[in-house]
């Protein structure tokens, strides 16, 4: 079952606070988490959250297509080091 | 004998597709676009690379259906059910500025805007969304997201990459 659209989206108090004063000052220093249920709210676009894969931590750079997704999506708790092939979307 | 090391991996044959010989394949590419015009594949059977020629093949999205020369019929597809596809690395198309295919960067040394050399990239993890480099600094493992708000400069020929890493990052790992 989803969840009701009456309570809106879940976001750690703790990790909210941290990002909104990140923004409110116009920093973007690192914030780390374990809330990996949080979801991210278009206000953390820009942002880096180190989310906590059991592990260690897993900086997670936010990008406009990560809205609406949880955190823990971004920062897996198994390992996989990909193949060779794959290239970046570098910017030029 | 072909060298694995010298090849990447292009995706892997999951099933056969109809009666006369096709077969369904996944590729694990950026663009698979890019491959379709592909004639040669290499199938990992038995532990070695076995050139196979293409006669046709059909791109969707991340998936591919191949026919490969004298394949006609679905015994034969089956043969080759679940092998592995790869491809010399020396095809992949030279990539310029920052763009960069993440096996040619191991090595490299990373410096940071404010701290400077942070040390070699030992591995690159390709998480969801993004990818990250794993760097040993002072003894302790740091993660880079690779992101082009981070990564500043790629040199090639010196084999550095210039990196502004997000404030509070690496303290975050040295703690």
């Amino acid at each position: 079952m989803s969840r009701s659209l009456k309570k809106g989206p879940y976001i750690d108090i703790k990790l909210e606070k941290k990002v909104m004063s990140n923004i409110d000052s116009g920093k973007k220093t690192v914030v780390k988490t374990w809330s990996r249920a949080s979801m991210i709210s278009p206000e953390f676009v820009g942002q880096t959250i180190a989310v906590h894969n059991g592990n260690k931590f897993i900086p997670v750079y936010i990008t406009e297509n990560m809205v609406g997704h949880k955190l823990g999506e971004f920062a897996p708790t198994r390992l996989f080091r990909g193949h060779a092939g794959k290239k970046n979307k570098g910017n030029k | 004998m072909h060298n694995f090391a010298d090849y990447y991996f292009l995706g892997k044959i999951f099933k056969p597709n109809g009666y006369r010989g096709k077969v369904n394949a996944w590729l694990d590419v950026d663009d698979p676009s890019e491959y379709e015009s592909l004639q040669m594949v290499f199938l990992a059977l038995n532990g070695t690379l076995v050139p196979y020629f293409i006669d046709s093949i059909h791109i969707l999205n991340n998936k591919a259906v191949i026919r490969f020369q004298d394949f006609d019929s679905i015994e034969k597809a089956e043969q080759v059910n679940n092998a592995e596809m790869y491809l010399p690395l020396a095809d992949l198309p030279k990539l310029s500025g920052n763009k960069f295919y993440f096996h040619e960067i191991i090595g490299f040394v990373v410096l940071d805007k404010t701290r400077g050399e942070l040390g070699e990239i030992r591995q690159i993890f390709d998480y969801p969304n993004q990818a990250v480099m794993q760097v040993f600094y002072e003894g302790k493992e740091v993660l880079i997201p690779i992101n082009p708000n981070v990564i500043l400069h790629l040199d090639r020929e010196k084999k550095e990459i210039l990196v502004d890493a997000p404030e509070g990052l690496i303290d975050l790992y040295l703690s």
